[in-house]
């Protein structure tokens, strides 16, 4: 498949392709996608090939560089779109116009299915609108019911909704693979950021829907968890979440707690749920429980109980758990320039077509010449091209 | 009109529960396979059709908007088929019910399970294995079965044991530790459910490429979603800076990863209301700056860079905020839009479901009234396919809704083995009323 996509959205969902075996060939403009700029990096020194987020998203692509602005490009576009099956781009509609790469233009070429994914789609008010993790996240998603009331609404970690949204636009992407394949049609498929985060299963398209049922706004809470014990709790090594609010999983917990004050009848009332008093009481025995436990210690016991009851991880918990070493989680990367590092591996295990690293994010342009010569550019054309600044 | 489903042919058989396992078999179903849920009358599955199979207004009212806020603030007999936060994964789908942990009712679940090419599933570890329906079991009846387990912490290895819903897997997944207020510790930090969302897109991805295999080589196969595992992959630049860096992250608040200055969440006039500002490049900065009418504060050469700004960034932020809090929220969007700055509005969830780009963008479908709630305008799927009739073809399924469908015209019961199976409660369209009276 043809990859136009860049920075965050866009090559995830290729990635997700790509490391169950497509042949992604990733076009990027010169100078490189500008995830190539963002950290963490390598030993913390900056450099176009060692962008973390950039080899997390580009594993197993193949990386031609093309300016998509000279004229002298389009026959690269052109015979790269006729071989594809599917060609994916993140341009801005008004971009995508002027490059020539919007979908009529594509389907002038070939009757491929084509994946734009937009900030806003090429329609409405907004089409044209500017966007960032905070500004998809603030409008698309839940942000305003999260965190806590008197406070400003609160963000997700990292670049969460941007990769949410990719993995839904991988989902599309499928999609338009077995329609093609099913019925042998091409077609346009578009998926908007914003969509993706109104339709997000993390309450968004609950809260909308309870508006328009209830008319109650979704605010946020007036403080971590609930009931007699529940939210997050400090431990000897850190912190754990808990739920053990209600019934079987308050005698869950109490069972991981292991104290008989917690297992009067008492608790289990209606009312003591809803009791300051009770919550004190019951904190007071709970407290000391956990700051005496670390967060392993907690959860096992937790695991035993089956309490609803789980560490918060830290980066580096989850790269040096055991557990997901020995399961697999992690790979390690040889690259060429950069040597050997560790990185994601299997977000899934596929038993009969299993994830796999065959390749590492490509270096930038790595495989212009190659794809150009497969295309049947004659090393000739491809001095010209390069000459003329269209390729490199 | 079904014309060019992607997966018209497909048929799921759908144990999934909560979100992330329900979320999953809807992408599949949005698609065009016949998803099919299955649901035991005699078993409340926490968290997967509502709060409480028996809930008043005054308990729906305390329990927060997105889960309590049934039609008219009044849940009514069937809370089950009204609940904002579970009906809406349902949409697309079929539901029957059927005790299947009685020899009669496994053996229509084993009929189906014969006629199904998916079987999705995300419920405790074991539950399944109990009925007698573990993989070998289910790849005897169907050999080319594609299978979806989506364990929170994995099938194997010490944590199979563990048992979590989202804010649980989030945790674990280092989601949660990375959100949060940057001078409050993590006690404070409110529930979300981030890996619902994401193991569910996951969850229906790796069935879309394991279909497309089948579809080449008539081989089925297993696939384990461990969530926590899944999710983690949302936070790569934090796991890769402590791999590669030693680095620990913790959270940055509404500071951006990706170096933006200024990069926040900023009071507008009003009560409640709130506009996120993203200073994506130097030239973004230079466009707020104009916009702000160039004041002193701003004027300073040194915040012509981003890390020039990085030294003042608390005073920027400062400054800012006193000066978008005189500001109405959606003037000020899309002035700074058209001035050429990065910003949305924090919207609410009635401002979303008024949004006038959704709504000028088809992001809407009315759907009639049923019984348990009166017509409402439900989201259509996120992706929209020119050719293919992926969208909202369906309602949400409600409890027991295609009862007739599965028993008698995809299994082909006759009216007497309809009738007996009606008769021992496994045909309902109600929860069993010992269960709903003590759950």
């Amino acid at each position: 498949m043809l990859d136009l996509t860049s920075h965050i959205a866009g090559p995830y969902a290729t990635k997700l392709l790509a490391d169950l075996g497509a042949r992604v060939i990733k076009l990027e403009r010169p100078g490189g996608d500008r995830s190539r700029g963002l950290g963490p990096f390598l030993g913390d020194q900056p450099g176009v090939e060692r962008s973390g987020t950039y080899q997390f998203l580009n594993t197993n692509k193949e990386s031609v560089v093309a300016d998509l602005k000279r004229p002298a490009a389009r026959t690269v576009i052109e015979r790269l779109v006729a071989k594809a099956d599917l060609v994916v781009t993140s341009f801005a509609p008004a971009t995508e116009e002027r490059l020539g790469v919007d979908y009529n233009a594509l389907r002038d070429i070939a009757d491929v299915p084509v994946l734009s994914i937009t900030n806003f789609g090429h329609g409405g008010p907004y089409r044209d609108y500017r966007l960032s993790e905070t500004t998809l996240f603030a409008m698309g998603g839940e942000m305003f019911g999260h965190g806590l009331i008197g406070h400003e609404p609160l963000k997700l970690g990292g670049t969460a909704a941007l990769l949410q949204s990719g993995a839904m636009a991988g989902i599309a992407a499928m999609g338009a693979i077995h329609a093609r394949e099913a019925h042998g049609i091409g077609q346009h498929v578009e998926i908007s950021l914003f969509d993706t985060q109104i339709n997000s299963t993390d309450r968004r398209t609950a809260s909308i829907l309870a508006y328009r049922f209830s008319g109650r706004i979704q605010e946020r809470a007036a403080g971590a968890g609930g009931g007699i014990a529940g939210g997050i709790y400090p431990v000897a090594d850190g912190y754990v979440e808990v739920t053990a609010s209600f019934g079987n999983y308050w005698q869950r917990f109490v069972e991981m707690v292991d104290d008989d004050a917690l297992r009067d009848p008492k608790w289990l009332l209606p009312q003591t749920a809803m009791d300051p008093a009770a919550k004190e009481e019951a904190d007071a025995i709970i407290y000391p429980w956990m700051l005496t436990h670390t967060r392993q210690e907690v959860w096992a016991e937790a695991r035993r109980a089956h309490a609803m009851v789980a560490p918060l991880f830290t980066g580096t918990d989850i790269f040096e758990d055991r557990v997901f070493r020995e399961r697999g989680l992690w790979v390690e990367v040889h690259h060429q320039l950069l040597g050997s590092f560790p990185m994601f591996g299997r977000p899934y295990v596929l038993e009969a077509t299993p994830w796999r690293l065959r390749q590492p994010a490509p270096m930038l342009g790595e495989h212009t010449g190659a794809v150009l010569s497969e295309l049947g550019f004659s090393s000739s054309d491809v001095a010209t091209l390069r000459s003329e600044g269209a390729v490199a | 009109m079904n014309e060019y489903l992607p997966l018209s042919g497909i048929r799921i058989c759908d144990f999934s529960a909560v979100w992330a396992g329900q979320s999953a078999t809807m992408y599949l179903a949005d698609m065009g396979a016949e998803c099919i849920k299955v649901e035991n009358p005699f078993i409340w599955n926490p968290m997967t059709r509502a709060a409480s199979p028996r809930l008043n207004a005054m308990t729906a009212n305390f329990i927060p908007a997105w889960m309590g806020g049934h039609p008219g603030g009044e849940p009514g007999p069937r809370p089950w088929n009204n609940s904002p936060a579970f009906i809406h994964v349902l949409r697309n789908k079929k539901s029957f019910t059927v005790d299947s942990r009685r020899p009669e009712g496994l053996a229509i679940v084993q009929a189906l399970i014969r006629i199904s090419d998916v079987l999705a599933e995300n419920l405790a570890l074991g539950t399944l294995e109990k009925l007698g329906l573990d993989d070998a079991a289910i790849k005897a009846m169907r050999p080319d079965m594609v299978i979806l387990h989506m364990p929170a912490f994995g099938r194997s290895g010490a944590y199979v044991e563990g048992r979590g819903y989202g804010s649980h897997i989030d945790a674990v997944a280092g989601s949660t530790i990375l959100r949060g207020y940057p001078d409050s510790a993590p006690t404070t930090n409110a529930q979300i459910f981030a890996g619902d969302f994401w193991a569910g897109a996951h969850g229906a991805f790796a069935v879309l490429a394991a279909l497309r295999h089948r579809r080449r080589t008539g081989e089925g196969q297993t696939i384990e979603l461990a969530q926590v595992e899944c999710s983690a992959q949302m936070f790569p630049q934090a796991a890769l800076d402590a791999a590669w860096n030693g680095r620990e992250s913790g959270t940055i608040g509404n500071r951006s990863m990706e170096g933006f200055i200024p990069n926040g969440v900023f009071p507008c006039a009003g009560v409640d209301r709130w506009i996120a500002i993203s200073c994506r490049s130097d030239a973004e900065w230079r466009s707020l700056v104009a916009f702000l009418g160039r004041p002193a504060w701003a004027a300073s050469p040194e915040l012509g860079s981003v890390t020039g700004r990085a030294q003042h960034e608390d005073m920027i932020e400062d400054r800012l905020a006193e000066w978008t809090a005189t500001r109405e929220q959606d003037d000020l969007f899309h002035a700074l839009q058209a001035a050429g700055v990065t910003a949305g509005p924090v919207l609410n969830n009635r401002d979303a479901a008024n949004d006038p780009h959704l709504a000028a963008t088809g992001a809407w479908k009315r759907l009639p009234a049923t019984a348990d709630y009166p017509e409402t305008d439900f989201g259509v799927p996120a992706c929209r396919f020119s050719r293919s009739d992926v969208g909202l073809r369906t309602a949400p399924a409600l409890f027991g809704e295609h009862n007739d469908y599965v028993y008698r015209e995809l299994l082909g019961l006759g009216d007497d083995e309809y009738e007996r199976l009606k008769a021992a409660g496994h045909i309902t369209d109600t929860y069993d009323a010992n269960l709903i009276a003590t759950a």
